[in-house]
């Protein structure tokens, strides 16, 4: 008996019939879009662009492929990570392990500080595209953050965590240029 | 950069996906059913050809005389992605073979894989096909150590797969060839690197087969750089990695290497163990070569770091597993290693007697005259109190070079 998890099995191990591809585009495809826009801000039309030369280039890996998910969200990340190093934007990915740690104590008082000492745009141009539109969602625009969870795809415990790894950054980053002012 | 927790996590869990893509990025159903079409027909195609092509390379090769396979390139029928693939698997069996065999078939792969008409197959696939071709090209020109051209081969690769951001994967696997010709030139940093940058896209893909393999050098890159706990981490993490994948040709490996780490942190007991690992797995494939080098490899190592029983105890086991692998030679030079201990423990009648017993199996094998010759020298000197570990190192490295001039002729 094969006790693998569906997943785990080799989708295509010899011959397959084009549904079978069909299938493969129409179940994945909104995904991979949706990992180059929102987790890295790469432009709709060419995300689509991206994923639909990943579905492509999987065609010659797909006998060897054996986590199908795996493996197309492998390639989405690592080809919106080349399109921002072609077009000359380094783009920090979002690290869960550092945000699932406590928020730093420090950031608590930032949104009170910030804008006593700098311009927040300052601070937000310098962080990652992503964490900067979510501060500016929850600190600017007033969302809450189970709507920007919501829109962002993620659960609302996450954000959460997230919203506080953005706050300690942008508290990092002022301390930085504040620094070098005193310089 | 890492790839970070919630993308491995979206890869695991559909319900997660799901809520992922729904509805958040606006998009032109029109255009991507048109592109889901392209996929389709572009799918079926590369089947259809796989299909009708079953064995044709096999068949040309074996048809024409080796020296006009380059005349094959011209054939319609090996014009194509199936074709292409049968000969990237031809050079993989040929290349420890024949090399210059594979050589050949990489050639006429690469040249094949530059001349294909742009409307063949979409810009994208043409890249993986170029890509693979030249990485082909690369790898055998490697096993001839023609490492120069071996890079050049290698970078015409990259540049054919450049253009193309969701080709990463491809690109590792041609970087990674790449990385293993800089090791040889001894352009280690550069190397690590690679290996490194290789490893994270295998692993991000899921492919642990590969991210295993680039660990497996990007460690043995921080030993010889003599970064011990670094290797050794390395190799640590990777373990489990071969273990899941049921490699056991990997972790006898990884055993092995962790062995010589551990000595070198002075770790014997933890490096005993680790070469036993080794040694267990290797028996278990049947690799009685293997196993007797490990164990040769490992008591050389203990024996100068002044662990004397230990490595004596494994030169011993060495020189039993060389003895039934009907591996004369090495069995006598592990016989010369124990001698020399003997020696400079100052037990010349066990030493003599091995070096007697070398000298019977030489003897009976009909080996070179003049190594045989070495070791009768030996024991005489023995006999007269006259012979050092010195000496017998002496004979040991003279044994050693009839047999590379002979493997040379040869």
């Amino acid at each position: 008996m094969d006790d693998a998890p569906e997943d785990l099995r080799p989708l295509l191990p010899c011959r397959v019939d084009e549904n079978v591809f069909a299938r493969i585009y129409e179940e994945n495809c909104g995904l991979l879009v949706s990992l180059a826009v929102r987790k890295f801000q790469v432009p709709t039309v060419d995300a689509e662009a991206l994923a639909h030369e990943v579905f492509l280039s999987y065609l010659r890996h797909a006998g060897e492929v054996r986590d199908l998910h795996h493996w197309l969200i492998g390639a989405i990340c690592n080809a919106s990570r080349y399109y921002w190093r072609k077009h000359g934007r380094n783009i920090e990915q979002l690290d869960t392990d550092i945000a699932a740690e406590r928020p730093d104590p420090r950031s608590r008082n930032i949104l009170f500080d910030l804008p006593d000492n700098i311009a927040l745009d300052e601070v937000l141009e310098r962080m990652p595209p992503r964490w900067a539109q979510i501060l500016r969602l929850r600190y600017l625009d007033g969302y809450s953050i189970k709507e920007i969870a919501e829109q962002q795809g993620v659960t609302s415990k996450y954000m959460q965590k997230l919203v506080g790894k953005c706050l300690h950054r942008a508290q990092e980053i002022f301390n930085g240029m504040r620094a070098r002012k005193d310089q | 950069m890492t790839h970070s927790d919630d993308v491995e996590h979206l890869a695991e869990c559909s319900a997660c996906r799901q809520r992922f893509a729904a509805n958040v990025v606006p998009f032109d159903p029109a255009a991507r059913r048109n592109r889901e079409r392209e996929f389709t027909s572009v799918a079926g195609k590369l089947e259809r050809e796989r299909d009708e092509s079953s064995d044709v390379v096999a068949r040309y090769l074996r048809d024409t005389p080796t020296d006009e396979w380059s005349r094959l390139a011209e054939m319609p029928d090996l014009r194509n992605n199936a074709a292409l693939e049968q000969m990237s698997e031809e050079v993989r069996r040929r290349l420890h073979r024949n090399p210059r065999e594979a050589l050949a078939i990489a050639n006429l792969s690469a040249s094949i894989a530059e001349s294909l008409a742009p409307s063949q197959y979409p810009s994208v696939v043409l890249a993986q096909l170029r890509g693979t071709a030249w990485k082909d090209r690369a790898s055998t020109l490697r096993y001839l150590a023609r490492y120069d051209e071996a890079l050049e081969a290698a970078e015409r690769g990259e540049e054919a797969v450049a253009p193309f951001p969701s080709l990463a994967h491809d690109r590792a696997i041609i970087r990674l060839v790449k990385a293993i010709t800089l090791g040889q030139l001894e352009r280690f940093e550069e190397a690590r690197a690679i290996f490194s940058e290789c490893r994270q896209v295998f692993r991000e893909h899921g492919d642990t087969k590969r991210y295993v393999q680039a660990g497996m050098a990007e460690a043995g890159s921080l030993y010889e750089a003599d970064r011990i706990d670094d290797a050794r981490k390395l190799w640590m993490d990777l373990l489990p990695h071969a273990t899941a994948e049921g490699d056991v040709e990997t972790q006898a490996r990884i055993h092995n290497n962790l062995g010589y780490c551990e000595i070198r942190r002075d770790e014997f007991g933890s490096a005993n163990i680790h070469f036993s690992e080794a040694v267990a797995g290797f028996t278990d494939l049947g690799y009685t070569s293997e196993v007797a080098r490990t164990e040769r490899g490992a008591g050389l190592v203990l024996i100068a770091r002044g662990q004397i029983t230990s490595g004596f105890a494994r030169l011993r086991d060495a020189r039993r597993a060389f003895t039934v692998a009907g591996m004369t030679e090495d069995a006598g030079l592990c016989g010369l290693n124990i001698a020399a201990v003997l020696i400079e423990r100052g037990d010349r009648t066990a030493a003599r007697a091995i070096a007697q017993d070398v000298i019977d199996e030489f003897t009976a094998a009909g080996m070179n005259e003049r190594a045989i010759s070495a070791v009768i020298a030996l024991r005489d000197a023995i006999d007269v109190d006259d012979a050092t570990a010195e000496t017998v190192n002496t004979v040991h490295a003279v044994v050693e070079s009839l047999r590379e001039i002979h493997d040379a002729a040869n």
